[in-house]
């Protein structure tokens, strides 16, 4: 098969892309820098409908991973790379007739815990610009797609080299600046990232028509809720950190949240309200239907996970050093 | 709309929700004032398609006609009219509130083949008085039901808010409330009331009811209360009662009535009654010894039968005292069957007075202290006792709190109104009754820790084999007896015959028993045997500090048992410590050896006595079947001194019985599993069974490797919705529930063979009855709103 995966500079998108050439696929990433994968690149711009039909030629599905995920972001470029990037993603894949689409569980995110649910509605409309164009998007596939089209909704992917969720806990930990909604008590659930791409693989292979697979959004999971406390305990334990992070009472951190909102100037602000909120309240999911339909279960792990992050960063420290 | 036509009348337009046609029949639903048909949106929803399910609002209500004031008689025979002209086939009629007496009113003029009623009545009971609701409502009637929406707004907010809407909807101006007022105003309190004579008809027609008949009931119904319910109960003794101990007025919105009905109507209108299969238990005549015998076969005994802080008792005076009260009990009226609510504190006083009330044919109403205030109301209310049997200060709190209206009192000293055993003697002699196995007994209440307290019923044939079982599997000495913390079975010491001793302790807090006290006891006594609650056994053995007592046999009882626990107590008293199975349900069923052995899989609670059979049931629906040995499952028991049925609980009674061979077995809630040595292990209750997606596991099978590794006591719940839990294991410690530190959450995570999603600490929540049940189903909820985060 030969697959185009848009957003392949991505942890994620590179991890997805080799795990399809190891299996034999044909695979090209496309994204605007190069991706470091084992697949071929093809550089460009999602919002360049001519540049993504180009590399999407005669490839047989298109699996798009691309989004721009700053968390104030100007909302036009939101739109522009989100929703619309997705729309041309979307044709992009007519030609070869299939389409995977990786989305998030935050466009299902209303600031309440999610306990042990399935993969709720796509109707996130609140101030996070992220959560709100990904939603869109979803909307954007589930309505106008002619194909048979998989939507996916990892949750809290992490692993070696992970530069969003793991990069930030560390670089925050280390300069003490890391701060846990009422000591980290909500149950979270994580993906560590090779079960994620072979959850997004299994997606792949179950776009055809007819699948069920085709025919609601799943989320994918590891399967295995902690308290975020003990999870960040666990990331720190494998960076080598020993200052445990500072508790605050989950409502301060929404305030906190709310206020960054208004006054911060720059992209990346230290908290956003819709951030404290997914830190202060559960979610994880109820994950019987995605492993039933997709006939995926994650392999890693945590345990397994966390071990191998901390073999990364013995290596990185080691080479550091040198 | 459909119109009903009368000969003679003006025709009438009647509002319906219909479900249509259904297979099973029809079922016409008649609604009181001031509600309308949506009060039978449970039926309609529940009911349908198997039924056709019609609710109509009558003439004047909901979104039927206005017309002229109806009366009682008038109203009965719309329905009728409604009934021959719009349905076919047989009926079966429900009815709520004042359309009790409407339906009621009808059946002699159908072909009714079931009657279903919520709370509704068919005219005062005796001794009691109008209730003030309707009474200031029939004084203020124009204002309160027409003019004013107080009546509708105030039946309206008996419910959840989200059905006040429309309950309110077709009332919304006094021009459409005036049938909501005339209908008051026609309730007939007197004979010179229109409707009277009518009414006195359904009630007729309810005395001669010869089709089942189900009563549904909201126990907190400030209208029609429970005096009520047995008014109802008195006129039609063959019905089947469901009472929700908490509902209030709107049963059939509040309450899974339908549900209940739906299983009800399968029941007795199905294809073989079951209602004939699962007859009480007949225990043979021939062996039967009544209870009362232990004590009357030592009557002329001058050895202590009974001693605790005010003293020695001797059989003699025992006996004599218990068949002094039985005489006067008959003299002042008390009737075989009669129930009696008994508010004595455990004591030679309630040795004689529950010995007394047997010996007369009476039946004891048991509601210890361990359900608090609230619950002791509920359940006393429940069992409709014409008889409180109280000392001064027991009933005064009885009267001010309306534990038991309208129940006779029966005091121990002086009452104003109360019989009185001080003043009430006479040595006129009364014959007592002959008591027979069939003879109701007692209802005693189960302890509520896992849902809200059943009133369980046991009949005389039962009570007789549980002593034979008790003497021959414990084998009890009559020389020298047992001391007991656990209050309610100082009954045991007369009906065995056996001497008992009380010790000097607060009866609600068994922990109070501390190795001093103990040892005092058997050391100034002649007992040989103890029975003790696990909360009492941890005290002594807390307390011992190396000292030691000697006893024969010590038996647990009251919650699982851990093996270090019984091993403790052992080494304490040298004795034989048994810790049986058994439930309020059926108690004993296991002879309680292996207490001390050390198993992995849950509590050894030995093997099943004679004459006791155990089931192990797959979890769900499906036909009865044991399991094979070491597998786990659900516990069903049948036992010839098991209970009866739970009083007045007919869905939950039905839920928890199955026929199998012609023996009634009891679905008990208790996980567990045979090995192969014979042996039932407890594992727990179902409802504290973790379903997760992969598997289900009892909770004792997470908790028990780690209390061992952190010698901590721990309970494992579930956290999230059924079928995808996981796990949350909670470690005792004082104070809130909070994350557990680091150390103990990998030590926990280690030594569990399970995924332990978290590890809390926190002060597990615990019974008042037996102080060592730990409340599981109140800590999963506060662990899952814990790690639900805010």
């Amino acid at each position: 098969m030969k697959v185009l995966v848009t957003g392949g500079s991505s942890l994620l998108g590179r991890t997805v892309a080799n795990l399809l050439v190891a299996r034999g696929d044909e695979v090209v990433c496309f994204q605007r820098s190069a991706s470091g994968s084992n697949a071929v690149d093809v550089l460009g711009d999602i919002r360049d409908r001519d540049e993504l039909f180009a590399a999407a030629a005669n490839v047989d599905a298109v699996v798009h991973l691309a989004a721009l995920v700053a968390p104030k972001a100007p909302w036009v470029d939101m739109v522009a790379i989100n929703v619309e990037g997705t729309r041309n993603a979307l044709n992009a894949a007519v030609a070869g007739g299939r389409f995977v689409y990786i989305s998030t569980p935050s466009v299902a995110f209303h600031d309440q815990a999610s306990v042990g649910v399935g993969a709720l509605a796509a109707d996130y409309s609140g101030r996070d610009g992220y959560a709100r164009s990904k939603a869109l998007a979803e909307n954007v596939v589930r309505s106008e797609s002619t194909i048979p089209t998989v939507i996916l909704r990892p949750h809290l992917v992490w692993g070696p080299g992970d530069t969003q969720l793991i990069g930030r806990i560390v670089d925050r930990a280390r300069s003490g600046k890391l701060v846990l909604p009422d000591g980290g008590r909500a149950l979270v659930d994580t993906t560590y990232l090779d079960d994620a791409a072979a959850g997004i693989v299994a997606g792949l292979d179950h776009c055809v028509a007819g699948d069920e697979a085709t025919t609601l959004p799943l989320v994918i999971t590891g399967g295995e809720p902690r308290p975020l406390r003990d999870l960040v305990s666990s990331i720190l334990e494998a960076a080598g950190i020993e200052r445990m992070p500072r508790s605050v009472p989950a409502p301060v951190a929404g305030l906190l949240g709310s206020l960054i909102d208004r006054v911060w100037p720059g992209s990346e602000p230290p908290l956003t309200h819709f951030a404290a909120r997914q830190l202060s309240v559960a979610h994880w999911f109820d994950q019987r239907e995605t492993r039933r339909i997709l006939g995926w279960e994650p392999t890693v792990g945590l345990d397994e996970g966390f071990a191998r992050l901390r073999a990364a960063f013995a290596t990185s420290s080691d080479s550091g050093h040198s | 709309m459909v119109r009903i036509e009368r000969p003679n009348e003006v025709d009438v337009e009647w509002s319906i929700l219909d479900t249509g046609d259904g297979q099973r029949g029809t079922i016409v639903c008649v609604h009181g004032n001031p509600t309308w048909g949506y009060l039978w949106k449970g039926f309609l929803e529940t009911l349908s398609p198997e039924w056709r399910v019609i609710a109509v609002d009558q003439t004047g209500m909901g979104w039927s006609e206005r017309s002229a004031p109806r009366t009682l008689e008038t109203r009965v025979a719309e329905l009728v009219a409604f009934c021959e002209q719009h349905t076919s086939g047989s009926l079966v009629i429900a009815a709520h509130d004042w359309g009790g007496p409407v339906a009621l009113g009808a059946v002699s003029s159908l072909d009714v083949q079931a009657v279903i009623l919520g709370n509704t009545g068919v005219g005062l009971p005796a001794r009691t008085a109008v209730p003030p609701l309707i009474a200031t409502a029939r004084r203020f009637v124009d204002f309160s039901c027409r003019r004013s929406p107080v009546f509708v707004n105030g039946t309206a907010a008996m419910t959840e808010k989200r059905h006040r809407e429309a309950l309110r909807a077709p009332y919304q101006s006094a021009e459409r409330r005036t049938a909501v007022a005339e209908f008051v105003a026609d309730i007939p309190l007197s004979e010179a009331d229109v409707s009277w004579i009518a009414l006195q008809k359904s009630a007729n027609n309810l005395s001669n009811l010869d089709v089942p008949l189900l009563l549904v009931w909201g126990g907190r119904d400030r209208v029609f209360h429970d005096r009520f319910l047995a008014d109802l109960l008195q006129r039609a003794p063959h019905a089947d009662v469901h009472r929700f101990t908490q509902a209030a007025h709107l049963v059939p919105l509040d309450e899974p009535m339908a549900a209940i009905a739906s299983t009800w109507l399968e029941n007795v209108l199905g294809p073989k009654s079951v209602a004939e299969q699962s007859a009480p238990n007949s225990p043979s005549n021939d062996s039967f010894v009544a209870i009362t015998n232990g004590l009357l076969s030592r009557a002329n005994d001058d050895e202590a039968a009974f001693t605790d802080r005010n003293g020695v008792v001797s059989w003699k005076s025992l006996a004599h005292e218990a068949t002094d009260i039985a005489r006067m009990l008959m003299r002042a009226g008390l009737a075989v069957g009669d129930r009696v609510a008994m508010l004595v504190p455990p004591s030679s006083d309630l040795l004689a007075a529950s010995f007394g009330v047997w010996l007369a044919g009476g039946v004891l109403v048991v509601a210890d202290s361990g359900l608090g205030a609230r619950g002791l109301r509920a359940v006393l209310r429940g069992a409709n006792p014409k008889w409180v049997f109280g000392t001064s200060k027991t009933l005064t709190a009885a009267k001010a709190l309306g534990w038991a209206p309208g129940a006779r009192m029966i005091c121990t000293s002086r009452f104003p109104h109360a019989v009185s055993l001080t003043t009430h003697r006479s040595s006129t002699a009364v014959e007592l009754p002959e008591l027979r196995p069939e003879f109701e007994a007692v209802v005693v209440h189960t302890s509520g820790s896992t849902g809200p307290a059943k009133p369980v019923r046991y009949r005389h044939g039962a009570l007789g084999a549980q002593r034979d079982v008790i003497v021959e599997s414990f084998t009890m000495s009559a020389e020298q007896g047992f001391l007991t913390s656990f209050a309610p079975f100082i009954l045991l010491g007369p009906a065995l015959g056996v001497p008992c001793v009380l010790p000097d302790i607060d009866v609600t807090k068994p922990a109070e028993l501390d190795f001093d006290r103990f040892a005092q006891v058997i050391e100034s006594s002649r007992v040989d045997v103890a029975w003790l609650s696990p909360a009492s056994a941890r005290r002594i053995v807390e307390t011992a500090n190396g000292r030691t007592t000697e006893l024969r046999l010590v038996m647990l009882a009251g919650a699982p048992i851990s093996t270090q626990l019984a091993s403790s107590i052992a080494a304490v008293t040298g004795a034989d410590v048994r810790s049986p199975w058994g439930m309020t349900e059926a108690m004993p069923i296991t002879d309680g050896v292996g207490a001390t052995t050390s198993v992995v899989d849950g509590t050894n609670t030995g093997k099943p006595l004679a004459g006791a059979e155990v089931m192990v049931l797959p979890l769900g629906d499906s036909e009865p079947q044991s399991l094979s040995i070491g597998q786990w499952g659900e516990l069903a028991v049948h036992a010839p001194w098991m209970f009866d049925g739970y009083d007045q609980q007919w869905g939950t009674e039905k839920h928890s019985e199955f026929m199998l061979n012609g023996q009634r077995f009891h679905r008990t809630g208790d996980l567990g599993l045979i090995d192969a040595a014979g042996a039932l292990h407890q594992l727990g209750r179902v409802q504290h069974a973790l379903f997760m997606a992969t598997q289900t596991v009892p909770c004792v099978l997470v908790e028990d490797p780690i209390s061992t590794e952190l010698s901590r006591q721990v309970a494992a719940v579930g956290v999230g919705p059924v079928g995808t839990q996981v796990i949350a294991v909670v470690v005792q410690a004082e104070g809130k529930l909070r994350l557990a530190d680091a150390r103990t959450t990998s030590q926990v995570r280690h030594c569990s063979s399970f995924e332990i999603a978290a590890v809390l600490e926190g002060e597990l929540p615990v019974d008042i009855r037996h102080q060592s049940k730990v409340k599981r189903e109140v800590l999963a909820a506060s662990a899952s709103q814990f790690l639900a985060g805010r």
